[in-house]
């Protein structure tokens, strides 16, 4: 294909590839300048509060501090990104704080931990505020003003209300009305590389220099120039190689003015870098929203109109809620034929960080909330999913209610493609229990008209002096190979080998301007700018030769890098040649998008130059027991143009689709009151390699006469249909539709179990009356009475990021280093908790005791009677044994299953028992019963507490999450601690007081443990389910059975991750022994493991998945 | 008191806080940037190093642990004009692209290779799951490696 193409359509690798992976391309974060100083930010701890003072004296006395800033020092001006009319942010907080992690003050020193040690120093008087968190309450008259002045409703940012032909008409002509809400959580963008910028401002010429990873240099500096105050010349953003955008760097984010003003403030370079947890509180993440969709249907199917209402939460600014909000509309009425639309969405604030863009601009939600609609709308009349969809697809020459222009548009061949190559007609009808086929689609512009100063792209070539070309453009290339793209546009069309081409991106001083990477725009804008630059620079060579030559310009050609006037060999140039006679010399063009603008205030109008379309189909599999779903295929085929460069355009698919199937699945991020307490990229499951499915990639290419070599848009295409079509498959394989997103196996486990719920007989544990009535009195007494009392959310002083470190030679040494008195240390042997959980303030200690390579708690020795594991033995070690998994299959299997690789090569079998306490609330600095003692409250009664304790929990409800607790247990093992005046043996069984808390002392250090070894045959399971392949479990079952014979002699059974202790199951055991194996049995043995559970809002579902864990484990375990 | 340690085959003695990670020390001492630091907490595995033959993560080894130690960075392999037989398959095949991730994916997968030449798929995922990737999915960097086993080219 493409033969007469000399690199479109070639898969050509990327640009910056050899120096990405061999470690020497320059991200923000690897870039220093002498003098540099380091910058950290103090943010709010508090979601809404009046700022009476902040000093900042102490802080400026501190070693290694240069300045100290707070926003009363910035210029009095506000970023006007989403346009002045929504201009509601300063560079840094003035007068209010209005979210938890918000800028408050800033400092700059020698050294990056000078610089955070200088934070603990600041004093900021706050005035509490009431705050609110959602959009529901937000919208009541009583709720607080985040923003006070606005002409709109209390909390409103933006209404956008529309009605096209008449909606409400067709509504009375329908045949059936479907009408269903649907609502979503935020994502994340993820990005590994953290925000950072490298500010340089020089004193002598007023000239701001930045590094910083953007998607849009020219938005980073027309808002610096303006928050700084500094002429828009006087800004210079350069070229950095960027770590991933996905829109979560489309603007300009807030440490980049923060850096810039300490820049000027000092006179001195300045960077900041946020870490991952500043990332998740302060960073732009996706917008969450509810929409109600309603669908005017005829009898038979035509769509006679669509009535859309949304509520977005816009969080405390505005910075992509109106843009955000057009992209929704756009996704409502655009992709079928629909008669008539209208539209009622709402932009509002809330005390939560500030939404941003995040790959599809909120489209595979609304596209999710209409997909499903049109399932639902076949599944009524009898028609079939997908021949339903085709039949109403969008056509070539179509013009949508919205006033769109349907150009090119393959949607109907990329459904009937999408079709064939998942099966659907062969499996339609024999679809296997538990398992489904769901179909989307998308459409999406190529490209949108975003603002009136920003429809255009400019692109450079310079001719340098060895003859080879580089290609500028300010658009910036997050590592979708837009770079690459761009060279191969400006090589075709001058017939030249992509290899002489270098691109260099983003420097606004070297390269003309362009609006940036986002909403698909590159492909399509830049490289039409890039093609017309080409034909430009041709046009130079041209004149530029002709006064040389002597001929006209139009007789000279220029075919394969050579110029050429005729057969005459004596006017015949290379491009070095003519390098070496003209000199160096530029060329540079622009493009713009030629269209009429929408109406302002309706949004009505023809859009984009041409449209990009797209289909999906997905095939996959839930686990009744466990509602964990396994997505086994998805077929994705895209009417996008022409292809580029398919090696380019698949991992675009590819990505976006794995992003995609997070969206459905599982990422969202978990508030509690306004503060992201899955912060981490352990409790924000963002997809992994484990969770790559087959995915089959096809493109119908359309040729686009308006596309740059015919080629559409394509970066947020494959995103858009895949929650879509996920959502679709999984109401196939369970029978239930799910309105809330992402669809987490919890949900579908409480969906759709066949049996009923299991008895929980809360009554035979009588100290749950105690904790029943205490949780009852929580919402109106308890949790408001102890959070005065000694709650509050927020950083505490107790984080350490500084500490000694001493490495004993011997057990011995090891113990005097606890018992002096002079400092408070512990020991630490892996770490990967220690010193995590140092810098979350969960541990308090100032100095480590290294016991990792101490040779007394080290190796494995296989005894008669017992196994004897050294405690500082890591988890890899123990699992690479074939010895013990001979003896105890379980431990190797179970203990194979913690964490990662990396994590398992270092972490120890003692370090997991004794790791602090998994919660989320306690992790993120909650102010808690188990951090701050009995005058604080626990947030998981009222907050989000899916993952805590179901049996045993009182003051505190976080479960035991670490995996060889229920194994030690149910294998009877002994934990030997050594202390000053010897060793003291614990059984497993009472290692444990409470969740995170042993009976190992301060004082004393674990040696060993001693697990027996029973010499009848045993058979043992382990049974885990956990958020993520590698993440802590959500439920874990232990089974070890001996036998006599035939004969069950004895069964221990353990339970994980759902109370505070591993709880042996002993009324289980005790049935399976007096009952039987049969599977009657084993399913009532099991059912008796939630005996007297207490599940708190969000985990009853805990209870089913550990009933269907519990007889899953024991029926796997028994012998063949 | 110093810390003696190997790294890329040279030996080296820092008076460094032995309390820093080692990803600190690397980046900011040896200004080995490559190894890269997207989480600081072992979530990510962007800081993958291969530690005694192991991957572990740089942000959670405390300098003082490397005493007597042999690590091996990104930079033990080939720079920007030789690349490792591994890297350049990586590039060709399009197995990443912001590339933030990547230092950290080939040290864990030459820290695999190297204990087992011949790994299966599972394996394979079962490596690498701690090395989050947002770009790719995942899905070149799996097509890669399987054309890196079947094609040997971890023992060039």
């Amino acid at each position: 294909m493409n033969a007469e193409f000399r690199t479109i359509g070639k898969p050509r690798p990327q640009l910056e590839g050899p120096a990405k992976v061999s470690g020497r391309a320059q991200y923000t974060h690897d870039l220093t300048l002498p003098n540099m100083l380091h910058g950290a930010i103090l943010r709010s701890p508090h979601p809404h509060a009046r700022i009476r003072s902040v000093d900042l004296s102490r802080a400026r006395a501190m070693p290694g501090v240069v300045a100290a800033v707070c926003g009363t020092d910035f210029p009095d001006l506000k970023y006007v990104n989403a346009g002045p009319a929504f201009a509601d942010r300063f560079a840094m907080a003035r007068d209010k704080v209005r979210f938890t992690g918000e800028e408050v003050a800033a400092v700059a020193a020698q050294t990056p931990v000078q610089a955070q040690v200088a934070l603990a120093a600041i004093t900021v008087d706050y005035e509490i505020l009431p705050a609110v968190y959602d959009v529901e309450t937000a919208l009541t008259p009583d709720a607080p003003a985040i923003h006070e002045k606005s002409d709109l409703p209390r909390n409103v940012a933006q209404e956008s209300i529309a009605d096209f032909d008449g909606v409400e008409q067709a509504f009375g002509d329908a045949a059936h009305i479907f009408d269903a809400t649907f609502e979503h959580g935020i994502v994340a963008p993820i990005c590994l590389e953290t925000n950072g910028v490298l500010a340089d401002y020089d004193t002598e010429t007023g000239d701001l220099t930045l590094w910083a990873p953007s998607q849009a240099p020219f938005f980073v500096r027309k808002e610096i120039a303006h928050v700084m105050d500094l002429p828009l010349e006087k800004v210079h953003a350069k070229s950095v190689v960027i770590g991933g955008g996905f829109g979560g760097k489309s603007q300009s984010p807030e440490p980049i003015a923060i850096a810039a003003f300490l820049s000027i403030t000092t006179g001195r370079p300045v960077k900041i870098l946020l870490n991952r947890q500043e990332e998740f509180l302060s960073g732009k993440s996706d917008h969450a929203k509810k929409m109600r969709v309603r669908s005017a249907v005829a009898a038979d199917g035509t769509i006679l109109g669509r009535h859309t209402e949304f509520w977005v939460d816009n969080g405390a600014y505005t910075h992509m809620g109106p843009a955000y909000i057009s992209a929704v509309r756009q996704r409502t009425c655009n992709l079928y034929r629909v008669g008539a639309a209208g539209f009622d969405g709402k932009l509002v604030h809330t005390n939560k960080v500030s939404g941003g863009s995040y790959r599809g601009m909120g489209s595979p939600q609304i596209i999710w909330a209409i997909e499903t609609q049109i399932d639902e709308i076949a599944e009524r009349l009898g028609k079939d999913k997908l021949e339903y969809r085709i039949e109403i697809a969008n056509r070539p020459g179509d013009r949508t209610p919205q006033g769109w222009e349907i150009g090119t548009c393959a949607l109907a061949e990329c459904l009937e493609e999408a079709g064939r190559r998942i099966g659907w007609a062969e499996k339609k009808d024999a679809m296997p229990p538990n398992r489904g086929i769901g179909f989307a689609a998308m459409i999406n512009p190529s490209v949108g008209v975003l603002y009136a100063e920003g429809n255009f792209a400019c692109v450079s070539i310079d001719l340098l002096e060895d003859g080879r070309l580089k290609v500028g453009t300010q658009s910036a290339d997050c590592g979708t190979s837009q770079n690459t793209v761009m060279g191969q546009f400006v090589a075709e069309e001058l017939g030249l080998d992509a290899d002489v081409i270098d691109v260099l991106h983003m420097d606004t001083d070297e390269t003309p301007p362009d609006l940036g990477s986002a909403a698909s725009r590159v492909t399509f804008v830049s490289g039409n700018a890039a093609i017309k630059t080409a034909k430009s620079f041709r046009a130079e060579i041209a004149s530029r030769l002709a006064s040389h030559w002597d001929v006209p310009a139009d007789e000279i050609d220029f075919t394969d890098g050579i110029a050429s006037y005729k057969d005459d060999n004596a006017r015949r140039l290379t491009l070095a040649e003519i390098a070496a006679l003209e000199g160096p010399f530029r060329v540079e063009d622009r493009y713009d998008i030629d269209i009429p603008r929408p109406d302002p205030k309706t949004g009505y109008g023809h859009y984009a130059a041409t449209y990009g379309f797209g289909a999906q189909a997905v095939e996959l599999e839930v686990d009744p027991a466990t509602g964990q779903v396994t997505v086994h295929k998805i077929v994705v085929v895209q009417d996008i143009g022409r292809v580029i460069n398919p090696l380019a355009l698949e991992g675009q698919m590819q990505g976006g689709i794995v992003q995609g199937i997070g969206m459905a699945l599982r990422e969202e991020l978990v508030f509690n009151d306004g503060v992201p307490v899955n912060a981490s990229l352990i409790t924000y499951k963002a997809p992994r390699i484990q969770d790559t499915p087959e995915i089959d990639i096809a493109f119908i290419e359309t040729d686009d006469p308006t596309g740059p070599y015919g080629a559409k848009a394509g970066g947020e295409h494959s995103i858009n249909p895949t929650p879509a079509a996920i959502a679709n498959a999984l109401a196939q394989a369970t029978g239930t539709r799910f309105r809330k997103l992402p669809i987490k196996a919890s949900d579908i486990l409480q969906a759709t179990a066949v049996k009923p719920s299991p008895d929980l007989k809360p009554w035979k544990r009588p100290y749950n009356l105690e904790v029943a009535s205490a949780r009852a009195l929580y919402p109106a007494i308890l949790y408001p009475g102890l959070r005065k009392l000694g709650g509050k959310l927020g950083r505490k002083p107790a984080a350490k990021t500084e500490y000694d470190y001493i490495r004993p030679k011997n057990l011995q040494e090891a113990l005097r280093a606890l018992a002096a008195q002079d400092r408070k240390a512990k020991v630490m042997a892996g770490g990967t908790d220690l010193q995590v959980g140092l810098r979350q303030g969960v541990y308090d200690a100032d100095t480590l005791v290294d016991i990792a390579d101490l040779e007394e708690l080290r190796g494995i020795a296989i005894a008669a009677d017992k196994v004897i594991v050294g405690a500082a033995t890591t988890i890899a070690e123990i699992t690479e044994r074939d010895d013990i998994r001979a003896i105890h299959p379980m431990l190797t299997e179970g203990l194979s299953r913690i964490a990662t690789a990396q994590i398992r090569n270092v972490a120890t079998i003692a370090g997991d028992l004794s790791q602090e306490k998994r919660c989320w609330f306690f992790r993120s600095g909650a102010q808690c019963y188990k951090a701050g003692g009995m005058t604080c409250p626990c947030y998981a009664v009222l907050g989000d507490n899916r993952h805590h304790s179901i049996l045993g929990a009182g003051r505190c409800a976080a479960p035991c999450v670490a995996d060889a607790a229920p194994i030690l247990t149910a294998l009877d093992a002994v934990v030997v601690v050594a202390g000053a005046g010897g060793e003291r043996r614990i059984p497993m069984q009472d290692f444990y007081i409470w969740s995170g808390k042993t009976r190992v002392a301060e004082n004393e250090i674990i040696r060993a443990i001693e697990i027996p070894r029973d010499h009848v045959p045993v058979s043992q399971r382990f049974e885990k389910v956990a958020g993520w392949d590698g993440d802590f479990a959500d439920a874990s079952v232990a089974v070890n059975l001996s036998w006599d014979g035939p004969k069950l002699a004895a069964a221990r059974i353990s339970l994980g991750a759902v109370a505070p202790l591993p709880v042996r199951a002993t009324r289980t055991e005790a049935a399976l022994l007096a009952d039987g194996l049969s599977d009657t049995a084993i399913e009532a043995a099991a059912g008796l493991t939630v005996e007297g559970a207490l599940p708190l809002s969000d985990n009853a579902y805990k209870a089913r998945l550990l009933v269907n864990l519990t007889e899953r484990a024991i029926k796997n375990s028994l012998p063949e | 008191m110093p810390t003696h340690l190997e790294v890329n085959g040279q030996a080296r003695e820092t008076e460094n806080d032995p309390a820093i990670p080692l990803a600190v020390y690397l980046r900011e001492e040896l200004e080995l940037r490559g190894t890269k630091i997207g989480c600081g907490n072992g979530e990510c595995g962007a800081c993958t190093v291969v530690m005694d033959g192991r991957a572990v993560c740089s942000c959670l080894v405390p300098l003082g642990r490397t005493e007597g130690r042999r690590i091996e960075t990104i930079e033990s392999l080939g720079d920007l004009n030789n690349l490792h037989p591994i890297q350049r398959k990586l590039v060709e095949r399009g197995a990443f692209q912001c590339g933030f991730c990547t230092p950290g994916i080939v040290m864990s997968l030459i820290a695999l290779l190297r204990r087992n030449p011949r790994p299966d798929d599972a394996k394979i995922r079962t490596a690498l799951q701690g090395n989050l990737c947002r770009c790719s999915g995942y899905v070149k960097l799996l097509e890669a490696i399987g054309e890196i086993v079947r094609e040997g080219l971890h023992e060039r």
